[in-house]
């Protein structure tokens, strides 16, 4: 269970959290959505410490999330896929994948390459394994980093906007490989600008504007009865386009 | 690869070493392109002056050591006791007198002025307005600068030098010492009658060593008795060959086939390397590690008394030449200790590169992507670990170009180590010149040396570089 107690972060004098709410249970498949600038990334970020919080609490299982040295382990428990894949360019495929459970001894190194190519095979790219992040597409790099996320057996995983850098005709691949993780009961929070996808994908869909959270609730209620203004402003919108 | 760093260091311990072993001796500097006074000849430095020292150092029961550097930096070898004594027809005067002690005078010498045969200068009268060509630092060159004062004087760092420049029109003159003068005239070239000054010779001793001055002047007056100086003097008169028609192939023939030559050419080249790699490996150690302190104090707010010495440093090294901070760590800080001149290349050479190495890293490290790091750190990577596995390797590959640069400067760089007596490419060149009389092709070969080095450089730049990008053949 992921709690999240009056987060605020303010850069500067800029305030873009202004005090968040929130339970998540465990197995939930939560989207953020809302207008560019509303701090729907910051938020996300906020939750692993690579924004750190101005104010408010973090707790992950009772335990607080804290730039201390407990941040690490925390961190491991939290996986994230960010926008820009993020893959290590100076390591291949293989690499990119068990670099970290191997370093930090949570799996030796067989058994790392092993589960690797397991999950390589599910997506079809075992005979990429070799393969520098420089000679892969969008979409594979997008699957790699989220298998690489993965391996480290996270107990929830954090989206930054997944499809947003990838060609048209390669959403669909990433979005393939997220619903099979769901599957597994894996709690998502996902950050996207995907609708369609957010719509049919999610289980419960939060709106923020402004640095807050609007409405929440079922993805159903979001997008086929949004009460509030600003949410159905925002869904015309998008409609339009 | 640690390994091979390891063997790489302790094959340098073992070349610096093994040109420096410990025994009693008495070190002499010079510089030994003075005939017939000091000169190479057999690659060995022979002359009058290096008998007289002999007779010394076997007066004191020790073995006599030569050390070739520049005429200009012998009284600071002195005066520093890097050198016990300084002989290069050192000319007497209140100046030098001030800075080290003479020893009697063992020979007069006239300064003469040398002309070209066909030159309209027939008197001393007639050097007004005239331009005249001096080794700096010598007698010459304070008597010209104090009594001549409408004479253009043009200060070569060796009289060598000098006379290619009256041989190529470019001076009327070259004002020098007798007796060197007459070995080195030709068809072409002569000697104006009238001397201008009569100056002597002594050797310098530095004032802490009362000691050995008084043995020194024993010896000399021993000498001069019985008639010893006047002997040795003979005998090294005339050694130079010149012949002024020889062929291409006699000069190439003469500048490194005759006598040998070649061997100060694979010394120089030698211990060029040595001083390059040295230097570089230090370099990357320093540089590195600077970058590291400026990195974590930017990102992190941490050690701000180390990032403000980094600073510093860097300021400092990239703000003075490197050759005053080889003097100064040779001179200055060494000057006591009786460390080798390789191992002062070395640090000195290592600490310039460091410095420029440290700003190229630290570019290189801020040209990693932010989104890498934070996938470290959203993996429960530490701090070290995103480092050293994904920033620094990132970064190297980003900055190989640039410190490739900075590898191939220093290779050149390290000639300027001849003004502490390293016998590198450049000073080797000299070496060679100093004994034929002509640049041409010690200067040729050795640009050509140093142009197959940078080209190796270049070529494995080129393979790193190749095998970074993960390009397939």
């Amino acid at each position: 269970m992921l709690e999240i107690k009056n987060l605020k972060k303010n850069f500067g004098k800029k305030k873009v959290l202004k005090g968040i709410n929130l339970t998540i249970e465990k197995g939930e498949l939560v989207g953020i959505i809302g207008p560019s600038g509303c701090g729907k990334s910051t938020f996300l970020r906020s939750i692993n410490y690579l924004e750190k919080p101005s104010f408010g609490h973090i707790l992950l299982d009772g335990i607080e999330i804290r730039d201390n040295d407990k941040l690490r382990l925390m961190r491991r428990r939290i996986g994230m896929v960010f926008q820009q894949f993020n893959l290590f360019s100076n390591m291949n495929v293989l690499d990119n994948i068990i670099f970290a459970p191997v370093t930090l001894n949570i799996m030796s190194k067989e058994s790392a390459i092993k589960k690797a190519r397991e999950m390589l095979k599910k997506i079809n790219l075992l005979d990429k394994e070799k393969f520098y992040p420089n000679e892969l597409s969008g979409g594979q790099k997008q699957r790699v980093a989220i298998i690489r996320t993965l391996l480290m057996e996270p107990e929830i995983i954090l989206f930054d906007e997944p499809t947003s850098a990838l060609d048209p005709e390669m959403i669909g691949e990433v979005t393939n490989l997220m619903r099979e993780i769901a599957k597994t009961k894996m709690t998502m929070i996902i950050v996207s600008h995907e609708m369609h996808f957010i719509k049919n994908f999610c289980t419960r869909v939060l709106f923020m504007d402004d640095g807050k959270i609007i409405e929440d609730g079922s993805s159903k209620e979001i997008f086929n009865h949004p009460k509030d203004e600003r949410l159905k402003t925002f869904l015309s919108k998008i409609k339009n386009i | 690869m640690k390994k091979r760093i390891i063997l790489l260091i302790s094959l340098l311990c073992f070349l610096i070493t093994g040109c420096n072993e410990e025994k009693e001796k008495l070190v002499l500097a010079t510089e030994a392109s003075f005939a017939p006074f000091e000169y190479y000849q057999e690659n060995n430095i022979v002359g009058v002056d290096i008998d007289i020292a002999r007779e010394i150092a076997k007066e004191l029961g020790m073995e006599l050591e030569i050390k070739d550097v520049y005429f200009d930096s012998i009284i600071n070898e002195v005066k520093t006791g890097k050198s016990d004594i300084g002989a290069a027809g050192i000319s007497y005067t209140e100046e030098r007198s001030r800075e080290v002690n003479f020893t009697i005078n063992y020979m007069d010498a006239k300064q003469v002025l040398v002309i070209r045969k066909n030159s309209n200068i027939k008197k001393i009268d007639d050097l007004f307005k005239k331009k005249i060509a001096v080794q700096l630092g010598t007698v010459a060159d304070d008597y010209l600068t104090s009594n001549y004062p409408n004479i253009e004087i043009i200060r070569e760092k060796k009289f060598l030098a000098a006379i290619e420049d009256l041989i190529d029109y470019k001076v009327d003159g070259v004002l020098m010492d007798e007796i060197p003068a007459k070995e080195l005239l030709n068809d072409n070239l002569m000697i104006l009658d009238e001397p201008l000054v009569v100056d002597h010779y002594g050797m310098v001793i530095s004032k802490n060593n009362q000691e050995l001055l008084d043995v020194c002047n024993k010896v000399i007056t021993r000498l001069k008795e019985e008639g010893k100086i006047d002997e040795m003097l003979l005998s090294h008169m005339g050694i130079t060959t010149k012949k002024d028609n020889k062929s291409l192939y006699d000069k190439f023939y003469d500048s490194i086939i005759y006598d040998s030559r070649y061997i100060f050419i694979l010394e120089g080249l030698r211990n060029t390397l040595i001083i390059a790699i040295g230097a570089v490996i230090l370099g990357v150690i320093i540089g590195t590690t600077m970058a590291i302190i400026r990195n974590v104090h930017d990102t992190k707010g941490k050690f701000k008394i180390l990032n403000y010495l980094a600073r510093t440093y860097i300021t400092v090294i990239r703000g003075t030449p490197s050759i005053l901070q080889l003097m100064i760590i040779y001179y200055v800080i060494f000057k006591t200790s009786n460390v080798s001149i390789i191992l002062v290349g070395i640090l000195s050479f290592g600490i310039n590169s460091g410095a420029y190495v440290a700003e190229i890293v630290r570019g290189g490290i801020n040209s990693v992507s932010e989104g890498q790091k934070e996938a470290g750190f959203a993996l429960g990577l530490s701090y070290l670990q995103v480092m050293k596995h994904i920033v620094i390797p990132n970064a190297l590959r980003n900055i190989l170009p640039a410190l490739g640069n900075e590898f191939i400067t220093l290779v050149k760089e390290t000639s300027v180590g001849a003004y502490i007596g390293i016998v590198e490419l450049t000073k080797a060149s000299d070496i060679i010149a100093s004994r034929t009389y002509d640049y041409f092709f010690p200067l040729m070969i050795i640009a050509l040396i140093y142009l197959c080095i940078t080209l190796v450089l270049t070529k494995i730049f080129a393979k790193i570089e190749k095998r970074l990008n993960h390009v397939r053949n």
